[in-house]
C-alpha cells in the first residue's frame, strides 16, 4: 500500500478541469460567445452609419445576459453532469476515499470558471467583431471611447448575478441522470425571462436576474445582483450538502 | 504482592484477548454481520453475514437480482445499511468510510470511464484523486498488459480492453481488497479465459483478496477458492470451495426404460433416488463408498428384471452445490 495522503479540494478541482479536455462542454464554451460576436459583426456591417462603442458593447452584453447566458448555462451544466451520468461514473467517484462534497463543489467551481472564461471570451470577441466591422466598412467604424473597464465591470456583475441560475441548473442536472429535467427547466426559465422581460418579479427569477444588471433603475439592478450572488452561494452550499449525502442507487 | 500479581495476570489476559481479537479481525479481509438493506417493501439484502478470508478469491454467486450488487454497494459505502455492519480490512465502513475505501479497489459493472479521454488519462484522474505517485499509472497498465493501448481514447476500446482498464484502475495504490462486479460480463470466450488466468494469479502476485461477483458458475468454479451463494438477498451457503464440494452427496445417474418402477424399488431398499429429466439420480451421503453403493443399487434393479442402460457417476461440481443450496433455501424463503 502507498502512504496515505489527505485528499485536497484543489486536486478534485484540477481533475474536474482536466475532464473538460476534448469535451462538448468546452466546445459550447467557445461557440456561445462567438455566435454573439458574429451577430454583432453582421449587425454593424448592415448599418449605414457608425454607432458608439458603448452602444455596441451594451448590445453584446444584453444579448449575453438576456438569452445566451441562461441557455448556455442550461446546456453547459447538463453536459458537465452528463460526463458522469453518461458512463455511469458516479459509483466509481463516490466510492473513492475522498469527501463527496469535493466532487460536487469542484463541479460547481468548474462551471463557474467556464462561465468566467465565456464572459472574457465574449469581451474579446465583441471587441474584435467591432474592429473587424470597422476595417471591413470604414464608414461604420465605432465612435467614441472604448470604456473597457466599464464593459468588463458590467460582464462581471452579470456573472455574479448568474450564480443562482448556475446553482439551480447544476443542481437539477446533477440530481437527475436524464437530460430532460435540466433542459426543460432551463428552456422554460429562459422562455419566461424572454416573454416577461419587464415583469417586476423578473428580479427574483434566476433566468432573468442577470439581464437585470442592465436595468435603468440602479436599485433593481442591486437587488438582482444581491439575490443572484447571495442566493447562488446559499444554493451551491445546499446543493453540495444534499448531493454529497444522497444515495445514488 | 498478590495485588501486583493479579494486575500482571489481568494485563497478560487482556493482551492475549486483544491479540486474539485483532488476529480474528485481520484474518478476514471482508466481514459483514447481519447486513440488511431494504428498498421500500423489498428486502434486497437480508441479514447477510459473510466472511472473506485474506488472500482468497471469493466467488460471490447468485442469480441476477439476488442482491449481489446491492451487497457490493454496501461494502463500498455507496449505500447505507438498514441494519448490520460491514468491515473491510478490520475497518467499519459505517464509522470510517474513507478509511475502508482506502483498502478497496473496485471494478463495478458500469466502468464509468470518460470516453473523450485516453485510457492513461482516465487512470491518471483516479490516481490524482487517490493522491498516488504518477508512476502508479504505468505500473497498473503493465500489470494488466494495457501499456500499449494506454494512449488511445477509451471511446475506441473494445469491451475486453475496458474491463482490463477497469481492473487497472481498481489496482491503483495496490489495495489489499479487490471487489470485482461481473468482470467477465460481455467478454468473448478468449477474453474470459484471459481474465480467468489473470484473476487466479492475483492473490499470489499482489497479495490482494478478491471478491468476485458473478452468475457464471463455471467461471467461479475455475477461479475461486471460497464461495458465498446469495439467494433472494440471503446468504444460503458459504465456505472453502473444496470443503463444500467434498461435503456434497455423490450422485450417480441411472438410465433405465422403467424409471418409475426402478425408483420405487430403489426407495424400498433404502436408496435416495429422484427424477432428473429422463434419468434417475441416486444420491450417496458424503463419506459413503459410492462404488459399493452403485453396485448394490445395480444388483437390486437387475434382480428385479429392470434393464439398466447406463450408470454414470456425476462430478461434484459447483453447479451441484449451487442447486442444492438454492433448493434448501427455497422452502425457508417460501415460509418467510
Amino acid at each position: 500500500m502507498q502512504p496515505i495522503h489527505m485528499p485536497r479540494f484543489s486536486t478534485a478541482l484540477a481533475v474536474e478541469a482536466y475532464k473538460l479536455r476534448r469535451s462538448l462542454a468546452l466546445l459550447l464554451a467557445a461557440v456561445a460567445p462567438l455566435l454573439i460576436a458574429v451577430f454583432v459583426f453582421f449587425n454593424l456591417v448592415r448599418m449605414d452609419k457608425a454607432l458608439p462603442w458603448l452602444t455596441t458593447l451594451q448590445t453584446s452584453a444584453a444579448i449575453w445576459a438576456f438569452f445566451m447566458l441562461p441557455m448556455s448555462v442550461t446546456a453547459l451544466t447538463a453536459l458537465v453532469a452528463n460526463s458522469e451520468h453518461g458512463p455511469r461514473a458516479w459509483d466509481h467517484l463516490r466510492a473513492l476515499p475522498l469527501p463527496r462534497w469535493h466532487l460536487y463543489a469542484a463541479k460547481a467551481a468548474c462551471v463557474l470558471g467556464v462561465v468566467v472564461m465565456m464572459s472574457l471570451a465574449l469581451a474579446v470577441l465583441t471587441w474584435l467583431a467591432v474592429q473587424a466591422a470597422g476595417w471591413w466598412k470604414p464608414a461604420i467604424a465605432a465612435t467614441g471611447s472604448t470604456d473597457v473597464q466599464a464593459y468588463l465591470l458590467l460582464l462581471g456583475r452579470i456573472f455574479l448575478a448568474a450564480w443562482l441560475l448556475v446553482a439551480v441548473q447544476l443542481w437539477i442536472a446533477l440530481r437527475y441522470a436524464s437530460f430532460v429535467p435540466a433542459l426543460a427547466t432551463g428552456i422554460g426559465g429562459t422562455f419566461f425571462a424572454v416573454v416577461a422581460t419587464s415583469a417586476k418579479i423578473g428580479a427574483f427569477l434566476p433566468w432573468q436576474i442577470p439581464v437585470n444588471q442592465l436595468a435603468s433603475d440602479p436599485s433593481r439592478s442591486q437587488l438582482a445582483l444581491l439575490l443572484g450572488f447571495a442566493g447562488g452561494c446559499i444554493a451551491l452550499v445546499a446543493m453540495t450538502w444534499h448531493l454529497g449525502r444522497r444515495e445514488v442507487s | 504482592m498478590n495485588f501486583k500479581l493479579d494486575l500482571k495476570f489481568l494485563h497478560g489476559l487482556l493482551y492475549l484477548l486483544l491479540k486474539l481479537i485483532s488476529n480474528y479481525a485481520m484474518s478476514h479481509a471482508i466481514e459483514t454481520q447481519g447486513l440488511t438493506r431494504r428498498f421500500g417493501d423489498r428486502t434486497a439484502v437480508d441479514t447477510v453475514s459473510l466472511s472473506v478470508p485474506e488472500r482468497s478469491i471469493y466467488g460471490f454467486l447468485g442469480r441476477n437480482g439476488a442482491g449481489k450488487t446491492t451487497t457490493i454497494k454496501l461494502l463500498l459505502g455507496l449505500l447505507r445499511p438498514d441494519a448490520g455492519s460491514a468491515r473491510v480490512a478490520g475497518i467499519d465502513i459505517a464509522r470510517d468510510r474513507m478509511g475502508a475505501a482506502r483498502k478497496i479497489g473496485a471494478l463495478l459493472e458500469a466502468q464509468g470511464f470518460y470516453p473523450n479521454l485516453a485510457g492513461r488519462e482516465n487512470l491518471d484522474l483516479s490516481r490524482r484523486l487517490l493522491c498516488l505517485p504518477a508512476s502508479e499509472v504505468d505500473r497498473v497498465l503493465e500489470v494488466t498488459e494495457m501499456s500499449v493501448h494506454g494512449g488511445r481514447r477509451v471511446a475506441d476500446y473494445s469491451l475486453g480492453m475496458r474491463q482490463r482498464l477497469g481492473l487497472a484502475r481498481a489496482m491503483l495504490g495496490a489495495p489489499p481488497v479487490l471487489i470485482l462486479d461481473e468482470p467477465t460480463n460481455g467478454l468473448d470466450p478468449e477474453g474470459i479465459a484471459d481474465m480467468r488466468g489473470f484473476l487466479r494469479e492475483l492473490p499470489a502476485r499482489t497479495g490482494a483478496t478478491v471478491l468476485l461477483s458473478s452468475h457464471l458458475l463455471g467461471e467461479i468454479e475455475q477461479t475461486a477458492t471460497h464461495i458465498g451463494i446469495l439467494s433472494h438477498g440471503r446468504l444460503v451457503l458459504e465456505g472453502a470451495l473444496d470443503e463444500l464440494k467434498a461435503g456434497v452427496a455423490s450422485e450417480v445417474a441411472v438410465e433405465t426404460d422403467m424409471p418409475e418402477r426402478a425408483m420405487a424399488l430403489a426407495r424400498e431398499h433404502g436408496f435416495d433416488v429422484a427424477h432428473a429429466g429422463d434419468a434417475l439420480i441416486a444420491r450417496f451421503a458424503p463419506g459413503k463408498d459410492v462404488r459399493a453403493g452403485t453396485a448394490a443399487l445395480n444388483r437390486v434393479l437387475c434382480v428385479a428384471g429392470i434393464r439398466i442402460h447406463a450408470l454414470a457417476p456425476r462430478q461434484r461440481t459447483l453447479e451441484t452445490l449451487y442447486r442444492q443450496a438454492a433448493l434448501s433455501a427455497a422452502p425457508a424463503l417460501a415460509l418467510s
